[in-house]
């Protein structure tokens, strides 16, 4: 076998020989192969992530482990984290989404915690086959999530040209543990038995994830897919229960799901975390079929499989726990106390690593000092004028699909299981209580299409300051971000540019607003013939909600009602979705990270208070879509009559301009004081909007008028 | 022109894992049956018009190949009686 | 008195509806699909879920588990009464003790929503639920078409037996209102001392979660089997 067949260049090769001393034989090679692929190794994009701000006070976990920690109390932590299916999804959407839910629910249950959310994030292209992929997708992401459970509670989508052949597929998940109950792969000890837990091995995706998700496609790429992942959430719970059911007994010494490059990385991670090495015995793998080969047997990416260390004495304890529940248990091997992974296969040593080599020692991309500095802004900078107000353009920008309703995707979610979803799908931000709890969560989800498709660090600080902007208006305290980074080909140079300004904006948008990044995932290679996608950061916020049961309001509360713009950008429309409908795309506005911290904070504060009054965060659409959602969830006669004070061409800007870090607050007449007082204090500027009526209209400066019914009818037609 | 009745049966990769054949199998050895293996597939039945046999399979072959099945994951066989 | 809450493997509705029935104030006892003896049990609760991944046909295999056979036995030989939710009325109509099937939602996808459903008629089952009675309940299912044959559709009306229908929310029977294609709007049947419905009441038990019609519905199921319980003692 050569390096090639493996996706390794020469250079990787020499290395790999100089670490062992030797030629690597035809297994050893495959399992470098596939660690140091760029999905599992990280080698273009770890120097990058070195720059991302990862400390906060209520960090448990860091990067690193399987899923970051934030506490939200004495009682509670909470895991989270981003993970990507792009590639398996646009080979097999139903499978690819489904099995990309189980993967990261495992994640989370490989801290110790038990998943109580999740999220999605999608992308996809605008032409016939997009919107089958679509429907895959979703009913990929319902299949595996109703099943298993665990409520899909937020998510995003967004269409456009450029995610044709590469549509993104990013789901997020949220558990919760006790502080006595932590685990993670790093405390493993010589003798420890390793036990392989649920699906039996089959040729599932040999080199799946490794290779299909570090290279490019092309028209010719076909025969490289390897045999799809069938994720069975039935398989999943019961794994799930049985994991969490060992844990919470404290009979786990220490735990690893089974993901990309299956066993090789699990047990690889495993034994270099906890700093030991292992035997492990290739023969006792319960296989699905006959006649797997050790490289099969260690590469293949059968879903539903958790790996255990456990002590001897809690050995029995274990295996009965998975009969219970009915899922195959297997001591297939022992942690040692040297430093080696010696694979063995009816007593003969088939190869021998050291974990190390394959987890920490793949050659990296360095990256310059300097040239990192500089790099606050990227591509090329266009900018087109709005034209004057009219009546027309509202109407197409609530029909475009990244603004419309949401419905028809999360209504095949359930949203609802476990009873804890107090604001769901429907909403902007979602609230979830804790049981036993006086916090809750917030957890807002956002990505940033096309504002970064031209300037990647601006578009990618300001999804970070959206989601923040999200949990402020619930008046959440951020305890933590996840990233999913989705961009092109790492050898491109332009795609690494792209993909580097990205996680700069990222790493200065959190360290402003002074809110760690807890883990997340890299996806690369997003090209099709050398046709990058726009660099896409998807972010999950995750905050502390004060008093769940009593969630801000999203509604106009009556006629009379007063409504104020809170911190107004300039009236800059680039990078919105009015501009690309009018025009073209242009460059997003730069977005100000000065102040952010001061305005987030300052909004948390107004929204902790007692009658906030209701409060929505612009986003995607602009000022305009921000006032219809108001409508949408508001009683059928209540309309809004709205001023806007900047003329001409502006007016136009103001009202579908997407910066971030603006709300709309709508308060009741006698607290319009209080309101305006607290704002002038801080320094940031409100300006009235204009009031609530009661005729079902939507009436821009006494001119342009739109029916209620009108409006809602384009929003919601899916 | 003469009518056809066709019947696609589809599988199933040999290598692909079967969840719900793998569930239905458990439950009937639990139930006592000597199982080796159960693996579910889908048989759909058609009545096409064609000029003849061969085309008849022809127009089935691509239905099977363009919707029916997912050519990613299964197999397929397409059966055509004489009309 | 004491109620049952069958986990089979697959079930995620059954933690849901534990914590329920405690917010109710009842003794219950978890069993797993496995166990046979239910003798201390006055009533037994199926909830929803995705048991044995609902492969084959929603309920299917969950029917031929130990514990329907012991179930099966004490609702033929004491009443016992029963309820199934969601997967649970897939499960008792697989089992044959409930008339009838659900189906895929005709309009394919699984759908997760508020409905309103209505009480067609008062029953000794639940008391505290009359004729015409509005609830607001979520459903969650993939597979809630109800179907009977159209022979057998008078005899449900007649008896009583499909007790809970799909209306809008002023109340009213049409089409519109009808969330998966089920056969007259049905949304819960029962038969002796069996009763099922697609939505899922423990979902519905605090106004802060979206209603508490859920808890009214369970309270009156928990007083009809307290009254049994009373009576026969």
């Amino acid at each position: 076998m050569r390096a090639e067949e493996v996706g390794l260049s020469r250079r990787e090769y020499e290395k790999i020989v100089e670490l062992m001393k030797r030629p690597p034989n035809d297994l050893e090679l495959g399992l470098f192969g596939a660690l140091w692929s760029e999905h599992c190794s990280y080698k273009s994009t770890k120097a990058l992530l070195a720059g991302l701000p990862h400390s906060g006070a209520d960090v448990v976990q860091g990067p690193g482990e399987n899923a970051g920690v934030v506490r939200l109390s004495d009682d509670v932590e909470v895991a989270f984290k981003v993970e990507s299916h792009n590639h398996p999804s646009s080979v097999e959407p139903v499978q690819g989404a489904a099995t990309g839910v189980g993967g990261i629910l495992r994640d989370i249950i490989a801290m110790g915690a038990r998943p109580v959310a999740l999220a999605d994030m999608l992308r996809f292209g605008t032409d016939e086959a997009s919107q089958r992929l679509r429907a895959g997708v979703v009913r990929g992401i319902g299949l595996y999530a109703n099943a298993i459970g665990i409520p899909t509670v937020t998510g995003d989508i967004g269409f456009a040209d450029t995610y044709r052949s590469n549509p993104l597929v990013n789901v997020l998940a949220v558990g919760i543990r006790a502080p006595n109950h932590r685990i993670n792969a790093s405390t493993a000890c010589p003798q420890h038995y390793l036990v392989l837990l649920g699906q039996r091995t089959g040729r599932d995706g040999i080199h799946g994830a490794s290779l299909l998700a570090s290279r490019d496609f092309t028209h010719s790429s076909e025969d490289l897919r390897p045999t799809v992942q069938v994720g069975d959430p039935f398989l999943g719970k019961l794994l799930m229960e049985a994991t969490l059911e060992a844990v919470l007994g404290g009979f786990v010494a220490a735990l690893q799901d089974l993901g990309a490059a299956g066993l090789t990385s699990a047990v690889a991670e495993l034994c270099h975390s906890s700093g030991v090495g292992a035997d492990l015995w290739l023969d006792r793998v319960p296989l699905r079929q006959q006649g797997l080969s050790a490289y099969e047997i260690m590469l293949s990416e059968t879903q539903e499989r958790m790996l255990m260390a456990v002590g001897a004495e809690h050995l029995d304890a274990v295996i009965q726990i998975c009969k219970r529940w009915d899922i195959p248990a297997t001591v297939i091997g022992q942690a040692t106390a040297s430093d080696d992974l010696r694979l063995l296969q009816d007593g003969v040593e088939v190869g021998c690593v050291k974990p190390r080599w394959l987890v920490a020692d793949a050659p990296r991309r360095s990256v310059a000092r300097a040239w990192w500095d500089g790099l606050d802004q990227s591509g090329a900078h266009r900018r087109v004028d709005p034209p004057m107000f009219s009546s027309e353009l509202l109407l197409k920008v609530l029909g475009h699909p990244d603004v419309r309703d949401r419905a028809s995707v999360y209504s095949q979610y359930d949203s609802m299981i476990q009873t804890n979803t107090v604001y769901g799908p429907e909403h902007e931000v979602s609230v979830l209580r804790v049981k036993q709890q006086a916090a809750g969560l917030a957890l807002a989800v956002c990505g940033s299409g096309r504002w970064a498709a031209l300037d990647p660090y601006a578009g990618a600080s300001a999804v970070v300051l959206l989601a923040l902007a999200r949990i402020a208006a619930q008046g959440g305290e951020p305890l933590g971000l996840t990233d999913g980074v989705n961009a092109g080909n790492p050898d491109n140079q332009a795609s690494y540019e792209a993909t580097a300004a990205l996680v700069r904006g990222l790493a200065d948008a959190a360290r402003a607003c002074q809110v760690p990044i807890t883990g997340g995932n890299v996806s690369l290679h997003n090209e099709t013939d050398s046709q990058a996608i726009w660099p896409t950061l998807m972010i999950g916020a995750l905050g502390r909600h004060p008093h769940p049961l009593r969630p801000v309001g999203e509604a106009l509360p009556e006629a009379g009602a007063q409504l104020f713009l809170i911190n107004p950008a300039p009236p800059d429309w680039g990078g919105s979705v009015a501009a690309e409908l009018v025009s073209e795309l242009c460059t997003y506005p730069h977005p100000s990270l000065q102040k952010a911290h001061h305005v987030l904070t300052t909004m948390q504060h107004w929204a902790r208070r007692e009658h906030p009054g209701s409060v929505r965060t612009i986003g995607v659409g602009g000022l305009a879509a921000t006032l219809v959602r108001f409508l949408a969830v508001s009683r059928p006669e209540l309309g809004i009559d709205i001023q806007i004070a900047e003329p001409g061409a502006d007016k136009t800007g103001r009202f579908y301009n997407e910066a971030p870090l603006q709300w709309v607050v709508v308060v009741a007449s006698d607290q319009v004081l209080a309101l305006q007082e607290y704002w002038d204090r801080a320094h940031i500027a409100i300006v009235p909007l204009g009031v609530v009526t009661d005729d079902a209209t939507l009436t821009v400066d006494k001119r342009y008028r739109w029916t209620r019914s009108d409006l809602l009818g384009v929003w919601r037609r899916s | 022109m003469p009518q056809f009745e066709a019947v696609v049966t589809i599988e199933l990769k040999p290598d692909i894992l079967d969840p719900a054949g793998e569930a239905t199998g458990h439950v009937l050895q639990q139930l006592g049956y000597p199982l080796e293996q159960l693996r579910i597939g889908r048989h759909i039945t058609l009545t096409v018009q064609a000029a003849d046999v061969a085309q008849a399979e022809r127009l089935v072959g691509e239905m099977a190949q363009n919707l029916l099945a997912n050519p990613v994951m299964e197999t397929y066989q397409v059966q055509v009686k004489a009309g | 008195m004491k109620i049952g809450v069958v986990t089979f493997p697959g079930s995620n509705c059954d933690a849901d509806t534990l914590e329920a029935l405690s917010v109710i104030g009842v003794p219950v006892r978890h069993l797993f699909h496995e166990e046979r003896d239910l003798d201390d049990l006055d009533a037994v609760i199926l909830p929803g879920g995705f048991s044995y991944g609902d492969y084959l046909r929603s309920g299917a295999l969950a029917a031929k588990a130990p514990v329907m056979r012991s179930l099966w036995v004490a609702v033929q030989t004491r009443q016992l009464p029963v309820l199934g939710i969601c997967n649970g009325f897939q499960i008792l109509t697989e089992a044959g003790l409930l008339p009838g099937s659900l189906r895929a939602n005709a309009h394919g996808e699984f759908r997760c929503a508020w409905q309103t459903v209505r009480v067609t008629a008062a029953s000794a089952l639940f008391p505290g639920l009359s004729a015409g009675e509005l609830l607001r309940l979520p459903i969650a299912h993939g597979e809630g078409a109800y179907y009977v044959a159209s022979g057998e559709l008078g005899q449900l009306f007649g008896d009583h037996e499909a007790w809970l229908q799909y209306v809008d929310d002023q109340g009213m029977l049409s089409v519109w209102a009808n969330p998966n294609g089920s056969v007259a709007n049905i949304a819960g049947v029962m038969r002796g001392s069996v009763a099922a419905l697609m939505p899922h009441p423990e979902r519905a038990m605090m106004a802060e979660l979206g209603s508490t019609d859920g808890r009214r519905l369970l309270q009156a199921w928990v007083d009809g089997v307290r009254g049994r319980t009373f009576h026969a003692s």
